[in-house]
């Protein structure tokens, strides 16, 4: 019950939110403005890419797939694993990969200067056993 | 069968688990060039019940971060922040990706009359302010990330 409870929680939150980019696709419709092609639809080789964006280089060797008359074009396992599409995904991880080292990094020189400022105990006076004021 | 260690609980197991899973899935699902569109959209709508499972698993993590969140010290409060982030661009893009579907869901007989390029656009653009987020919502939590790996992994090896 308590469990059926948070996911109709969480639903309610999500729902929420959709209904705010609803919201926004009905009174700021033109926010984006005109410019830019949806999505990156450049990268693939013979699999997504049924079309590129007007200036977008095609990298020698790569073949768009034009589909068929759906213009969705068949799965290809086998074209997952093409150089071309894997550095799609190495490029991804790549990312993801930096981000998180540069936070991680970030994070500990944060905790290690907290660490250190917890540690460092104002000076004692002569005879003093402790910081508080000795009446 | 390997040995799990008895020192990781089981629900911080699955936690930990599910969450790589997750991970690796966005990773992929976000790589269209690599995926194609079939397994982009597929994996986007595994992807949009994996998050609300995520969510509902961590509720009592959001919602005692909620409440500590007006006190002057909250610990938690750049995680919370960047969660709530997370959660506005990760709904909104796995909503506007099922909005402009053009695979799963005419496979599911559901036909949407959209041919609005607003969709197209908040779909990137939460994409891509997703991959700036996700990692960060991983790297905040590395070490939790770090510890319960070193457990889980430690007792394997042996």
């Amino acid at each position: 019950v308590r469990f059926l409870r948070q996911v109709a929680a969480v639903l309610a939150v999500v729902t929420v939110v959709v209904l705010i980019g609803l919201a926004w696709h009905h009174f700021a419709p033109g926010s984006f403005g005109d410019q830019g092609g949806p999505g990156p639809h450049r990268f693939v080789r013979g699999q997504a890419a049924t079309a590129v964006h007007r200036g977008v280089k095609v990298t020698p060797g790569v073949e768009l797939n034009r589909g068929g008359p759906s213009g969705v074009p068949p799965i290809q396992l086998g074209d997952l694993l093409e150089p071309v599409n894997l550095a799609v995904l190495w490029n991804t991880a790549w990312i993801e990969a930096a981000v998180i080292a540069a936070v991680v990094i970030v994070d500990a020189g944060f905790r290690k200067r907290r660490r250190a400022r917890r540690g460092r105990k104002p000076p004692l006076r002569d005879g003093a056993s402790c910081s508080t004021p000795q009446r | 069968v390997p040995v799990v260690s008895p020192s990781v609980p089981a629900r911080t197991r699955l936690d930990f688990w599910f969450d790589a899973v997750i991970l690796v899935g966005y990773t992929v699902a976000y790589s269209y060039g690599f995926t194609g569109v079939v397994i982009h959209e597929w994996l986007g709508i595994a992807l949009g019940i994996a998050l609300l499972l995520h969510i509902t698993l961590h509720w009592d993590w959001v919602v005692r971060t909620t409440r500590r969140l007006l006190r002057p010290r909250g610990p938690d409060k750049l995680i919370w922040l960047v969660n709530l982030a997370l959660l506005f661009a990760m709904t909104l893009c796995v909503a506007s990706g099922i909005l402009i579907s053009r695979v799963a869901l005419p496979e599911l007989r559901i036909s949407l009359p959209l041919d609005d390029p607003f969709w197209d656009r908040v779909h990137t653009l939460t994409a891509e302010v997703t991959l700036g987020l996700v990692p960060v919502h991983v790297a905040l939590r590395w070490r939790w990330i770090a510890g319960v790996g070193r457990r889980t992994f430690a007792r394997r090896l042996r």
